[in-house]
């Protein structure tokens, strides 16, 4: 395989700016081959990754990849994703491959088996590009939190790209990739989505299984897709759903089939504090934009959403500091020795963990420790369950809940240094993991900061199991 | 806000090593982040329980290769010898506390 990344004629550089959908098209139609679209890939990487910092690695075999996706269709094999160039997050486990989900304590670590979305896509004939850079461990919302370095913003290399998922959105954005897969925790999806002006989509819990994703927060943890448009965020996800005896909580959605949904639920009351007045007007223009077309608008409350970003970032230590115990240096990753057992253990961990994952998994262990528990883990699962089920109360009465997906656009690098700041960005997303619903980040426009122009989400929740519905609406705006 | 020694018993507890000059900012940082999830104790805690989603899944126990091969998994180790996984003494008399 030559290595050399020669041009090739006819507009065909640009080919990586094609949507999923639009190349699937062209590679059935057998105007394309999947090697044209991978090298098209590559030579954006080669001159956008160094500044952007969006792959952790490119994957040297992607030529390879792509020449068997080729052979695949031409003995008659066809998936949309035959040949499609995709960008990895790297807590996603790819077999023969290092995972490091951005950390030093798993910088060497290479993958022994595949995660089950793998599988699927493997399958499907799509090509593994690289594994994008994110916040160590998904804990995070600008992925500088990264061991290797933050990722920049393609719409202004001063700005964050957004987290956890940043590597995955800056690569989708920039168009290194067709598209990619995050996970999202709390927003880890859709954040960056926003940030980068494309569309993020966290499926309902247990929809995608998590087999071979490193675990951040077990009972928020999802995998989804990050790509151009919601067409190609539908037909990865269709791909990847389902089932699987690997992960005991995955199910089997049951209700596939769109209801005429027409309403959709404003919580006006979020957002009367903290959202930039330039992200509020094109809310309000999105919505407008969905009124004309036929849908009904209401103003609705929800109570429990005042403690919902403290029950998250509770739930989430305790999780993270149980989930992250694994780690100690005895059977993988970064084994540093000490003069004690204890030692080891916490040389291991003190030197392997980034700062932002210590300070989680000693919150972790104080809102766990006895004496603490019931004011502070036993109040954040009760204030979960109630907001769930206002949550399911609400999407009785209404078909979708609208917010902007953050606050603002992407902020600078450097700029939110002080944690709990961070942490109260994550105000729109965290509740769609607290409750277990589906949740998309849709561009909806773009505001203008010191002469750069960056994009911002607007956020539709629907209720579990109700993707098909959110991917439909997705689609009209 | 928390004290110097709470921090350092926190991080024994998570068996971390902290940075020299990390124990203040920890403190820090730490109690403003408790105090503000703290307003979480204003939550009214109804008295049913358990009410939730949970159910157990269960699955016949069969063995299969779900991890990957063996020889992979070995190559992990920190410590290798003859197929094994070698670890320091798990009982011994220098562990702290």
């Amino acid at each position: 395989m030559s290595t050399s990344t020669k041009k090739i004629s006819n507009g065909v550089s640009s080919l990586n700016e094609l949507s999923i959908t639009e190349a699937s098209k062209k590679l059935a139609a057998g105007e394309i081959t999947s090697v044209q679209l991978v090298e098209a890939c590559l030579a954006e990487i080669e001159k956008r990754n160094p500044s952007l910092n969006a792959f952790l690695e490119v994957f040297a075999d992607a030529r390879e990849q792509a020449a068997s996706a080729d052979l695949r269709r031409a003995k008659g094999e066809s998936h949309p994703l035959l040949g499609i160039p995709l960008a990895i997050k790297d807590n996603i486990l790819i077999e023969g491959r290092t995972a490091s989900a951005a950390s030093k304590i798993l910088e060497h670590y290479v993958a022994t088996y595949d995660a089950t979305v793998i599988k699927k896509l493997k399958d499907a004939g799509a090509v593994f590009l690289g594994r994008t850079n994110m916040d160590e461990f998904a804990l995070g919302g600008s992925t500088e939190n990264s061991a290797f370095g933050v990722t920049k913003n393609p719409h202004d290399e001063t700005r964050v790209a957004g987290g956890t998922s940043g590597g995955s959105a800056a690569a989708v954005a920039s168009g290194m990739a067709l598209g990619a897969l995050g996970s999202d925790t709390g927003g880890s999806v859709r954040n960056p989505a926003s940030f980068c002006g494309v569309v993020g989509f966290k499926p309902t819990y247990g929809a995608v299984s998590r087999s071979g994703l490193i675990a951040a927060v077990s009972s928020f943890d999802q995998i989804g897709p990050i790509t151009k448009t919601v067409e190609d965020a539908e037909l990865i996800f269709n791909t990847i759903l389902g089932k699987d005896s690997l992960d005991s909580t995955s199910t089997e959605n049951s209700k596939l089939k769109i209801e005429n949904y027409k309403k959709i639920g404003v919580p006006r009351t979020l957002l009367t504090k903290g959202v930039e007045p330039e992200v509020l007007a094109h809310f309000e223009s999105s919505l407008e934009k969905m009124r004309a077309q036929g849908y009904e608008l209401v103003d609705m409350g929800l109570p429990s959403l005042d403690y919902a970003l403290s029950a998250y970032y509770i739930i989430n230590f305790a999780e993270v500091s149980t989930n992250l115990s694994r780690f100690d240096g005895v059977r993988y990753g970064l084994s540093l020795k000490g003069e004690s057992l204890f030692d080891d253990y916490a040389r291991s961990r003190g030197e392997g963990f980034g700062a932002e994952t210590r300070r989680r998994i000693m919150l972790g262990t104080y809102v766990l420790s006895t004496g603490y528990y019931d004011a502070y883990y036993g109040k954040a699962t009760a204030a979960r369950t109630q907001l769930r089920k206002e949550f399911e109360d609400a999407l009785k009465s209404v078909d979708f809940i609208a917010t902007p997906t953050m606050p603002y656009p992407a902020w600078k690098v450097g700029e939110k240094s002080d944690p709990l700041a961070a942490y109260l960005a994550d105000i729109f997303t965290v509740t769609a993991n607290l409750t277990g619903n589906p949740a998309i980040s849709i561009p909806m426009g773009m505001v203008e900061r010191e002469g750069k122009r960056l994009p911002v989400g607007l956020q539709l929740t629907a209720a579990h199991g109700d993707e098909a519905a959110l991917f439909a609406v997705g689609k009209l705006l | 806000m928390l004290s110097r020694e709470e921090v350092l018993n926190l991080a024994a507890l998570a068996r971390l090593k902290l940075g020299e000059g990390e124990v203040e900012s920890l403190q820090k940082d730490i109690s403003n982040i408790l105090e503000y999830v703290g307003q979480v104790s204003a939550v009214s805690v109804k008295s049913e329980q358990g009410s939730t989603l949970l159910k157990n899944v269960m699955r016949e126990d069969v063995p299969a290769a779900t991890l990957g091969k063996r020889e992979e998994l070995i190559k992990a180790f920190p410590k290798e010898e003859n197929g094994y996984n070698v670890v320091r003494k798990i009982i011994q008399k220098d562990e702290p506390r």
